[in-house]
């Protein structure tokens, strides 16, 4: 082994190093033209964007065209961004609402999950099918309908009426999600729980509820970020009183300083990025897709 | 009647009362709100309080001279968007599901990437990319010295650009999961008997994957017909997606009018919702729900 890195310390090893690789990378292109075109497609099409907004968020002074990095790099607007009282009032507002829509789904859904899973009635299929009616309309139109009813009751501009509408994004995946869960827990067990006497709430809470908490705990999470980043029905419904983080971002997409929509992108993109990346280690594969009713 | 009542025969509340919650929310929130939409646009109360049968509502909502360009406008958007979304996908779906290179890891990574990305950054991000003295414009200019670039944004390509970043995750992730249902085995035995690639790809791959193919053609349609973020932030002022019409009708407090466009939108989404439903009904029933 010493030897291997003896030689590559050579000069001419490097060299022809360099030649193999460009060798590798052309039999490559001829093998897999298509992958490698995709891939230098997707990274300038889906990682160039986000790459821009990560410079703008550090850049202290400005990008002057075309120029592509900043004149001087800095933390400066990270700090003028959250001094931001819009901000500031944005970040707690959406806080406070996705845990409300969150707690909210969890109790309206959960237990029907539980029906849905363990129990057998007249229906069932047929009931659980039809959340996927929350899905079949076309968002934007579903959602002015319901404003227009808000305006009537008076629930435009209050937090209450984010809430509700905001709601209706989470009842598919609360439902579904946690069904898959608690139909995933193996019988045999709590029947085995059962017959050495244990009580049924026992049960529930010391057999039932630990195997269905990853993919519970997931759904929670999926649907806190979900509401937290919602923005046509928080914007519709809210204006002007009730000011999520995502309505505040609208305004300062134009801004004239760009800093401020790239600082606020970077932060609010981060911790979601971590946690949705989680959240799908925790839902076993292709569960993500189950809010589209896949 | 006392055997009506023996305990065979009666019904168990306790599951109903469970799902009754949920099942009453999507009453209250999509069911009323379309039905009583619906409602307001085909009747019209009389001085005297009567209630009658009239589509003066639509009418009205047409004499306006934004409406039908509008209207075309959001659907050829929704059409050529959805069809792009699927010719740009579907071969990279395939490749995903079929290729054996070490690439295929970071193409499935990047073209998943966007479902991690607030459609409020996505908009963001595209405009500081693709506009005018953006990224994009400022390293063709410092590489080629080409200055001929033209900014999607605010037009009809910048909302498709922004509406197609958006929907290549879950286009993908659909129609790989269409993919992966097909087993090897298949495939290879079709190559034994004499069938070429193409043959393949006709009479045993792409049967197959019918039903991802409607599922992805469907939702796409829903989603962005029923759009309002990204053209709202992305497209021209005039003409308009429907989206941003209605909330703009809304903003003028003008609701017969925006009823008028919802239950519209309804109705040419319904043959679309309908197709989606039934697909994913057909797919889970045969999984066992």
């Amino acid at each position: 082994m010493t030897t291997i890195r003896e030689d590559l310390t050579d000069r001419t090893l490097w060299a022809e190093f360099a030649r193999n690789s460009g060798r590798a990378f052309r039999f490559m292109l001829r093998q897999d033209w298509f992958g490698l075109s995709m891939l230098a497609l997707l990274t300038l099409f889906i990682l160039g964007p986000m790459l821009n907004v990560f410079v703008w968020a550090f850049t202290a002074t400005r990008i002057r065209p075309p120029a592509i990095l900043p004149e001087e790099w800095g933390l400066r607007w990270w700090i003028a961004t959250f001094e931001r009282l819009d901000v500031i009032e944005g970040f707690t507002t959406s806080i406070v609402i996705s845990l409300i829509v969150t707690g909210l789904a969890a109790v309206i859904c959960l237990p029907a999950a539980y029906a849905f899973a363990r129990m057998q009635f007249r229906g069932r299929t047929v009931f659980l099918l039809s959340f996927l009616m929350t899905n079949a309309f076309p968002r934007f139109g579903l959602y002015i309908t319901i404003a227009v009813i808000f305006f009537r009751l008076g629930l435009v501009g209050t937090v209450a009426g984010v809430v509700l509408i905001q709601l209706v994004n989470t009842l598919l995946f609360m439902v579904w999600i946690p069904t898959a869960a608690f139909q995933g827990v193996d019988k045999a067990l709590e029947e085995a729980a059962l017959d050495v006497g244990a009580s049924r709430l026992r049960v529930f809470i010391q057999i039932t509820l630990p195997m269905v908490l990853p993919a519970l705990s997931a759904a929670l999470l999926l649907t806190f970020i979900g509401t937290f980043y919602e923005t046509q029905g928080a914007f519709l419904i809210g204006v002007p009183n009730v000011k999520t983080l995502p309505t505040v971002m609208i305004t300062l997409i134009n801004h004239p300083i760009t800093q401020h929509g790239a600082v606020l992108s970077v932060a609010l993109w981060v911790p979601s990025m971590i946690l949705l990346i989680f959240s799908q280690r925790v839902l076993r594969g292709g569960s993500l897709a189950a809010g589209f009713g896949v | 009647m006392a055997q009506l009542t023996s305990p065979q025969r009666r019904i168990n509340w306790v599951p109903y009362a469970l799902i009754a919650p949920p099942l009453i929310v999507m009453a209250l929130l999509i069911v009323y709100p379309a039905s009583l939409s619906t409602w307001d646009t085909i009747t019209v109360v009389d001085d005297n309080g009567g209630v009658r049968f009239s589509l003066e509502a639509y009418r009205n909502f047409f004499e306006a001279p934004r409406s039908l360009p509008n209207l075309i406008f959001t659907l050829q958007i929704t059409v050529f968007t959805v069809g792009a979304l699927f010719l740009a996908c579907f071969p990279i779906a395939y490749y995903l599901r079929f290729a054996r290179t070490p690439i295929v890891g970071p193409v499935q990574f990047l073209a998943l990437f966007p479902l991690f990305v607030p459609g409020i950054i996505t908009a963001y991000a595209l405009l500081r990319f693709l506009g005018a003295n953006g990224w994009l414009e400022n390293i063709l200019v410092s590489l080629t010295g080409w200055d001929g670039y033209v900014t999607p944004f605010p037009k009809a390509s910048g909302i498709a650009i922004g509406l197609i970043w958006e929907g290549i995750p879950i286009t993908i992730l659909i129609l790989t999961a269409g993919f992966a249902q097909i087993p090897n085995s298949l495939i290879e035995s079709a190559r034994d008997v004499g069938a070429n690639r193409w043959q393949v790809f006709t009479r045993i791959i792409l049967p197959l994957v019918r039903r991802p193919v409607l599922i992805v053609l469907t939702l796409n349609f829903l989603g962005v017909f029923g759009s309002f973020t990204m053209p709202y932030l992305l497209g021209p002022a005039s003409p308009q997606m429907y989206g941003v019409y209605m909330e703009q009708l809304y903003g003028n407090t003008r609701y017969s009018n925006v009823q008028v466009a919802a239950v519209l939108m309804f109705l040419i989404s319904s043959v679309v919702g309908l197709l989606y439903v039934r697909s994913i009904v057909s797919q889970r029933l045969e999984e066992g729900v």
